[in-house]
């Protein structure tokens, strides 16, 4: 047992040896991975955010149906129990003229406004709670066509098209992200790879020396993947702390824009889980890459 | 070792090494000699599976190493010790550590192993020197470096290619003792060297090679003979 703690002590030591000898080198392989998931990581940071806007839009998504005006209150009644009995609906709540004038008031802080008016504008409505899992474009549409032909429903108001533009959005921007985030690892793949490269080149003395006293495969070539590991996670906790101190910086920055947008500016930065895995995504970048390197350089080692 | 037929040949119908039939005994001291070129380092090479022959069985601690898969090198490696002209020190390490890796490549505790590379450079006389860089030290001293890592696992055999190629008449003496002293302690040495000098003064078993063959094989002076190593 001994003896392997003291061939895993000698593989670190051998790797951090590699990374002090080619300093320059391993910064530039260090950073290129920092700027890679720098990039990909605020991209995930941000498809995130819209992502849980978007899950809350549709919490709060419900459908209102107008009256049509004059409908007497009965007819109302008995139209709000029908809409509560239609699919996907999970409570109706029936607001009639009064309630509409009483709920305006409130919010608009008088009744100035509508004070000249000798009747009341405003329609009677149902408006419809979903259930969770009709939360969906899909069946928001087979809702809306089973109320659209109910009598005495004059109009139909949803937030539908909106979310749906949104989540559009949020589609294409986790497309777009993954696509360059697949682009720019290759890339730092590549770089950590040749960085591993030149180390295992660098060192060909050594490691033929090593042939010679009898060292085996593993001993040779685990150091150098440790090199490219410790250079991925170097490279993460950069990125992981720049997404963060943009994030903090940036971020009161737009606070007004986004409440006034989005009514809120409630965004949250990644939890410790997703900050580990940005991290452990750098570390891999660097194990891969470290791979490539001694799939390349296989006679040396 | 016993080598039966061994051939080797780098390119179509040139023979370094041809047809070779040997055998070394367990304990047994050997001078390889031969004009340059005459197939003395190829001959080691293929004892320590550096090289594989083209015809010919190669055994080897009753391993035939004609045939070994490179799985299996590492593990012989650390039964054979090897010593080069040119030494094959790692300048950015100490004496030390160069001597030490020997040791760790087979994962040795720490303070074992320190306890070993001391005793091993106290005996070929360089412990004051242990944390110096070899190329602070003479060629006679990195030689003795080479020496101390190649004992250091108390190997069964030992090769020595030109090992005072590189050395002066009074540390080729200085290196040549340690060597022979290795061997009388029981490890099987190999030496390839044409010092005649050398071969003369110690009186040891000699294998000539020209254009690849053994063209003469002398038995030692005084023979003390074992078992195949
Ligand atoms: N790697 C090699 N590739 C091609 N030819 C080689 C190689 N190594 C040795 N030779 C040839 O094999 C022959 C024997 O060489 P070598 O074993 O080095 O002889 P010695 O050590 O006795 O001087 C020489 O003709 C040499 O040119
Ligand atoms: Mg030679």
């Amino acid at each position: 047992m001994s003896r392997v703690l003291m061939l895993i002590a000698i593989a670190f030591g051998n790797a951090l040896r590699g990374i002090r000898r080619a300093s320059t080198t391993s910064l530039l392989a260090v950073l290129t991975i920092a700027v890679v998931l720098v990039l990909v990581g605020s991209a995930a940071l941000l498809v995130e955010n819209m992502s849980g806007l978007l899950d809350e839009f549709g919490a709060e998504l419900q459908v209102t149906a107008y009256l049509e005006p004059g409908l007497p209150a009965e007819a109302q009644r008995e139209l709000a129990e029908r809409v509560g009995s239609a699919p996907g609906v999970e409570a109706v709540l029936l607001v009639d003229e009064a309630a509409a004038l009483a709920r305006f008031e409130r919010i608009a802080g008088g009744a100035e406004l509508l004070a000249g008016l000798e009747e009341n504008p405003l329609p009677a409505s149902i408006e419809v709670r979903l259930r969770a899992d009709a939360r969906t474009a899909e069946s928001l549409a087979v809702l809306t066509d089973s109320l659209e032909g109910l009598p005495g429903i004059a109009e139909l108001a949803q937030g539908q098209e909106w979310i749906e533009g949104y989540a559009r959005a949020v589609a294409l921007a986790r497309g777009i992200a993954t696509g360059i985030g697949i682009v720019l690892g290759l890339a730092a793949l590549l770089i950590v790879a040749n960085t591993i490269r030149l180390a295992v080149y660098a060192r060909r003395d050594e490691l033929d020396i090593l042939a010679l006293v009898g060292a085996s495969r593993t001993f040779v070539r685990v150091p150098f993947l440790l090199e490219g590991t410790i250079q991925g996670l170097l490279g993460g906790l950069v990125a992981l702390l720049v997404v963060w101190g943009a994030y903090e910086l940036l971020l009161p920055q737009v606070r007004f824009g986004l409440e006034l947008v989005l009514g809120r500016a409630e965004l949250h930065f990644f939890t410790t889980v997703e900050s580990v895995r940005l991290v452990l995504a750098g570390a891999g970048l660097g194990l891969l890459g470290s791979m490539t390197a001694l799939v390349g350089a296989g006679s040396e080692t | 070792m016993r080598l039966y037929h061994v051939s080797k040949s780098y390119m179509a119908g040139q023979y370094a090494l041809h047809d070779v039939s040997l055998e070394v005994r367990r304990g047994e001291f050997v001078f390889l000699t031969g004009p340059s070129g005459a197939g003395k380092t190829t001959l080691m090479e293929l004892i320590f599976a550096a090289e594989q022959p083209s015809e010919g069985q190669i055994l080897v601690l009753g391993r035939n190493v004609a045939r070994i898969g490179a799985g299996a090198i590492p593990a012989l490696r650390r039964r054979v010790g090897v010593v080069f002209q040119d030494f094959k020190l790692l300048q950015d390490r100490t004496v030390e550590e160069n001597v030490r890796l020997a040791l760790d490549v087979i994962g040795t505790p720490r303070r074992e192993a320190r306890a070993r590379v001391f005793q091993m450079l106290k005996s070929v006389g360089l412990q004051h020197r242990r944390f110096h860089h070899p190329l602070s030290l003479s060629g006679g001293e990195q030689q003795r470096v080479a020496l101390a890592r190649a004992l250091v696992n108390e190997p069964e055999i030992l090769l020595a290619d030109e090992p005072t190629g590189n050395l002066d008449p009074e540390l080729t003496i200085e290196i040549m003792d340690l060597i022979v002293s290795a061997s009388t302690r029981g490890t099987t040495v190999i030496v390839a060297t044409h010092d005649h000098g050398l071969i003369d003064r110690y009186g040891k078993r000699v294998l000539r090679l020209e254009n690849g063959r053994v063209v003469e094989d002398h038995p030692a002076a005084s023979s003390s003979i074992g078992a195949s190593a």
